[in-house]
């Protein structure tokens, strides 16, 4: 793990033990210091060990983020079977290939199993 | 006798037509999710959780049940068949694998389902014998021992699940945080709630498991952008007389191995695979050919596999706490239906508990009815390419997400810890500690509080009660051995 994020996690705890609220808060008062403790060790630690170089891709999670992000906002304002068609246009600019046809029967597919879920199994779901 | 009768009160609930229909259901639609690749138990029951909720309470924890273990065998049979590692079937690759390329893959199945069978009938001996007899001893359990009791279960899960104790309870502690956002139980005051409405109800279970577990998972193997290659060989599936008596010796081990591995906390199936193959590698009487594709390398591990995700609910029932993370999945869906799993469970819902002791059983007929035979159509989910899975599962997880509170605010608290999930995974962080804090989390504060209200305040009850006293010198002492150890490894390292 690379030391510069040790120090971005042992932050991130930091703030999640400043968080917390006298009177009721007294139980998360203690949970959140002893993982504040643990944020100290690793930091200390990550000192000691080897670092390790982290691989990611910021474009893949990104995509899927605001397919789900746009789907929920969609779904809300306009309704469901837009936010189906954005989230299967939207998610699948992450996949290898890319293809206006497939992602229309996939879409058609799934609006037909929204439906379903409704008519059988009594969901609430807003399709229209 | 008693037992006997029991279980057979048993079968009268789990025999009843709806209740095998949603065994049924379960088990083949858990084999389905389970077979997809990257889906392993865990993501599967998130994913499927939410279809249970319109189901009356035991045909629902029946089908979860059989949604367990239908993704177990599932995830075998993508083990051996592709070679598809998930965490719960790692050892199924090594034996089955070799197998398939010798031809056998039918054979690997057939054994994969009769051993899983043999192992599952021994666990349930087991299970109904011990859990009642533990339930007895949980209730000599005060607050402080329940709370030391969790904070055992912490340490072991986070150093068996992660390998490293500090991350691991990370882990687990930030999971205990999230279970203590939303509306303070004993004054009513809402907690970190950061004035979103949506939030004072606490976080729900399925956002984090989903997000966590089946959109990390998405991602990550967006990331891989491999496409996998379907199988395509013939399949002969049933063994000849000499090869299905090695079977049974082989099972049995791992019936043995399993069942015992399964109730220790922190233990449960992947454990108890790797220590039933290296038992069978050891005492196996083909013990050369293990490692090339031999029968025994897969049925000792499918029957300890098995047998480990039966004694796991032992615990859970008896004592009313998980060991792992699919056991604390599974308690979130017992609380979400109204049932508390501890020591009172089998005394206030007989006809649940035994139910669903007998259900297993059936479960396990059904898996090798109905699964085994039908092992080559189902392998057909392999030929659906993955650019068209995806954005399926993704819709299955918003619906899922949606479902519970016919709410959309939910979809962007998954959304986050789908983030969150990707975030950890990356940074080589097990996200099953986090579930099971955050689903013992609100149950720790809650003991927590009333210990300390017996006592008026006196800490010292946690360590003069001689239960509790004892599992926290344990903590101590497993502590002290892992900080000494860093400090040992890391002068090793400097003298070199």
């Amino acid at each position: 793990m690379a030391i510069a994020l040790l120090f971005g996690l042992g932050a991130l705890q930091y703030k999640v033990g400043e968080f917390s609220r006298a009177g009721p808060g007294l139980f998360p008062l203690l949970v959140s210091g002893l993982v504040f403790v643990i944020g100290l060790v690793t930091v200390v630690r990550s000192y000691y060990v080897e670092p390790v170089p982290l691989d990611y891709s910021i474009k893949n999670i990104t995509v899927v983020l605001l397919g789900l992000c746009g789907f929920a906002v969609l779904s809300a304002h306009v309704n469901m079977i837009v936010g189906i068609l954005f989230l299967v246009f939207c998610v699948s600019f992450a996949g290898t290939a890319y293809s206006v046809a497939r992602n229309l029967k996939i879409a058609a597919a799934l609006i037909a199993i929204a439906f379903m879920f409704r008519n059988l199994l009594g969901l609430n779901l807003p399709l229209y | 006798m008693d037992i006997l009768h029991n279980l057979a009160f048993g079968f009268e609930t789990a025999l009843t037509l709806q209740n095998l229909l949603y065994c049924a259901i379960g088990c083949v639609v858990g084999t389905l999710v389970g077979l997809l690749p990257g889906l392993g138990p865990l993501s599967t029951i998130s994913l499927l959780l939410p279809l249970t909720y319109s189901i009356p309470t035991a045909g629902s924890l029946i089908m979860l049940a059989g949604i367990y273990y239908g993704a177990q065998y599932g995830d075998s049979v993508s083990a051996i068949t592709m070679k598809i590692p998930h965490a719960s079937s790692i050892v199924a690759c090594i034996d089955g694998y070799q197998m398939t390329l010798k031809g056998k893959a039918g054979l690997a199945l057939f054994t994969a389902g009769v051993s899983s069978f043999i192992g599952g009938t021994f666990a349930i001996v087991v299970l109904a014998t011990l859990a009642p007899t533990l339930g007895d001893v949980a209730l000599l359990f005060g607050p402080a021992d329940y709370c030391a009791l969790m904070l055992f279960g912490f340490v072991c899960v986070s150093f068996v699940t992660t390998g490293s104790l500090l991350n691991g309870l990370a882990m687990t502690l930030i999971g205990v945080l999230l279970g203590s956002v939303g509306t303070d139980v004993n004054s009513g005051i809402a907690r970190f709630t950061l004035d979103l409405p949506f939030l004072t109800d606490g976080i729900g279970l399925i956002s984090i498991a989903l997000g966590c577990f089946g959109i990390a998972e998405v991602v990550k193997n967006l990331d891989s952008g491999s496409e996998l290659t379907p199988f395509n060989g013939k399949i002969k599936l049933m063994p000849t007389w000499p090869e299905f008596k090695r079977i049974i010796p082989s099972a049995l081990r791992g019936s043995v191995i399993g069942s015992f591995l399964g109730v220790l906390p922190g233990g449960g199936p992947v454990i108890a695979q790797f220590a039933a193959y290296a038992a069978d590698k050891r005492f196996s009487k083909y013990k050369d050919e293990i490692g090339h594709g031999a029968i025994e390398g897969v049925a000792g591990q499918a029957a300890a596999d098995e047998a480990a995700a039966r004694t796991s609910f032992i615990p859970l029932m008896s004592i009313g706490i998980p060991e792992n993370a699919v056991m604390a999945l599974m308690m979130g869906a017992f609380i979400v239906k109204g049932i508390q799993p501890g020591p009172n469970m089998i005394a206030t819902h007989p006809d649940l508990f035994w139910g669903l002791v007998a259900s297993m059983w059936v479960g396990n007929v059904f898996l090798v009815v109905l699964n085994v035979p039908l092992v080559r159509y189902w392998l057909s989910v392999f030929k659906i390419p993955f650019s068209v899975l995806f954005p399926s599962i993704l819709f299955f997880c918003c619906i899922g997400t949606f479902s519970i509170n016919n709410s959309l605010d939910d979809i962007y608290i998954t959304a986050f810890f789908g983030f969150c999930g990707y975030l950890f995974m990356r940074l080589g962080m097990e996200a099953a500690p986090l579930m099971l804090g955050f689903i013992l989390g609100p149950m720790l504060e809650e003991y927590f509080r009333r210990a300390l209200l017996l006592s008026r305040g006196d800490f010292s009850v946690f360590v003069t009660r001689p239960i509790s006293g004892t599992l926290i010198v344990v903590v101590t002492l497993f502590v002290v051995w892992q900080v000494t150890d860093f400090f040992m490894k890391v002068r090793k390292a400097r003298a070199h």
